[in-house]
């Protein structure tokens, strides 16, 4: 166990993104949405005045994954389609790839796949919020990276003692560390002013019976988290398949040839990973 | 059925989901690509396409099979957790069939 108050802890966390180890245009983002006064115009000019970003973010806006109708050909089109959380969450997402890759190697796949998963059972079961629901999934598990980034030593150790023991590195976390990668990922959701629900989704993705105003969301993003271990998608610091809230489940009340679909597309979804990045 | 970049399509190769841009549909699913479609769907600047065939999993089905079990070991007798892997087996299974 590593010897840190909760209070400490959180002040390292959201500092850390400010960090000259962090790349620069993550830095960047990091400031312009963590920014109450931004707005909407404003994020678009950032990213468009980034030929690389703009790239990544329309790429992935317009990848067959993603399923939006029609193409979305410039920024300002998708800020003004997708609305700012989007948009927000779109920018971390595509700039952490990096980090991830270098940090624990299939994260990343994992985070795409589960906002893949996420936006196709909140669509099969009506929500109107299914691109923040995505968002949620692709940023639900952030708090690894920042663990791993500020920890390696410890988080290597969690990561050992999940494998040999047999159980999930979220249990792991929480006996290496004060509390867990959930609740870490959703102090960084705060810090960047997300809207509450996706802070509670992050939050309680492991324990989605916790979830007041977000009980459904969460239950979508800990299903897909779920699925895509379960399929062997990506890497999520543990080779095991944590087990499924009944109550998630229940609620979410889907059938066999839902979830058969829903594995579908978190495969083809592994696939835009190249597209998005090689390119 | 695996998605297949624009640069990597070969005629003779069969679309398993019809190429759209919003709701207009340019071609069909079913069809079979040719030169022609080929760099039609290069020109207009669509990245990859869905087409008929396994997506050609990396390791053999046993193994694929093995490594699930071995995901499942903990939990296997948990609520709804029998429910998920029996799907899961069967898709693993369809990627090889």
């Amino acid at each position: 166990m590593i010897n840190i108050s909760i209070r400490d802890l959180r002040r390292r966390v959201e500092g850390i993104i400010g960090l000259p180890t962090i790349p620069s245009t993550l830095r960047q983002i990091s400031r312009v949405i963590g920014d109450p006064s931004i707005s909407l115009k404003e994020i678009g000019e950032f990213i468009s005045n980034d030929p690389a970003l703009t790239s990544k973010v329309l790429k992935i806006v317009n990848s067959a994954a993603y399923g939006f109708p029609g193409r979305i050909s410039s920024v300002s089109h998708a800020t003004v389609l997708l609305g700012l959380n989007v948009i927000k969450g779109l920018l971390i997402g595509v700039s952490v790839f990096e980090l991830m890759q270098n940090t624990m190697c299939g994260l990343w796949e994992h985070s795409l796949g589960c906002a893949v998963a996420s936006r196709l059972i909140a669509k099969k079961k009506g929500l109107e919020g299914y691109e923040d629901v995505y968002v949620a999934g692709l940023l639900h598990d952030i708090g690894k990276l920042v663990l791993i980034l500020e920890f390696p030593k410890e988080y290597e150790q969690a990561m050992e003692e999940a494998e040999i023991k047999g159980i999930t590195i979220f249990e792991a976390e929480e006996e290496h560390f004060v509390t867990n990668h959930a609740v870490i990922g959703s102090w960084l959701a705060e810090k960047w002013l997300f809207p509450y629900n996706m802070i509670e989704v992050i939050r309680y993705h492991h324990k989605p019976y916790l979830s007041k105003s977000a009980s459904i969301e969460t239950a979508i993003v800990h299903l897909s988290d779920i699925l895509l271990r379960a399929e062997g998608l990506g890497f999520a610091g543990d080779p095991f398949v944590p087990v499924v809230s009944p109550v998630a489940f229940e609620a979410l009340h889907l059938s066999k040839m839902d979830l058969r679909e829903i594995l579908e597309e978190m495969r083809d979804s592994m696939e835009i990973k190249e597209e998005l990045f090689l390119s | 059925m695996p998605k297949v970049s624009a640069d990597k399509l070969e005629p003779g190769m069969r679309l398993a989901r019809s190429v759209t841009r919003g709701r207009l549909l340019l071609i069909a699913k079913g069809t079979e690509l040719t030169e022609e479609y080929i760099e039609k769907i290069r020109a207009m600047g669509i990245s990859a396409v869905y087409i008929w065939g396994p997506s050609h999993p990396a390791i053999p089905k046993e193994e694929a099979l093995a490594q699930l079990d071995r995901r499942f070991r903990f939990v296997g007798n948990r609520p709804y957790m029998d429910l998920l892997k029996e799907v899961v087996r069967e898709h693993i299974e369809n990627l090889y069939d």
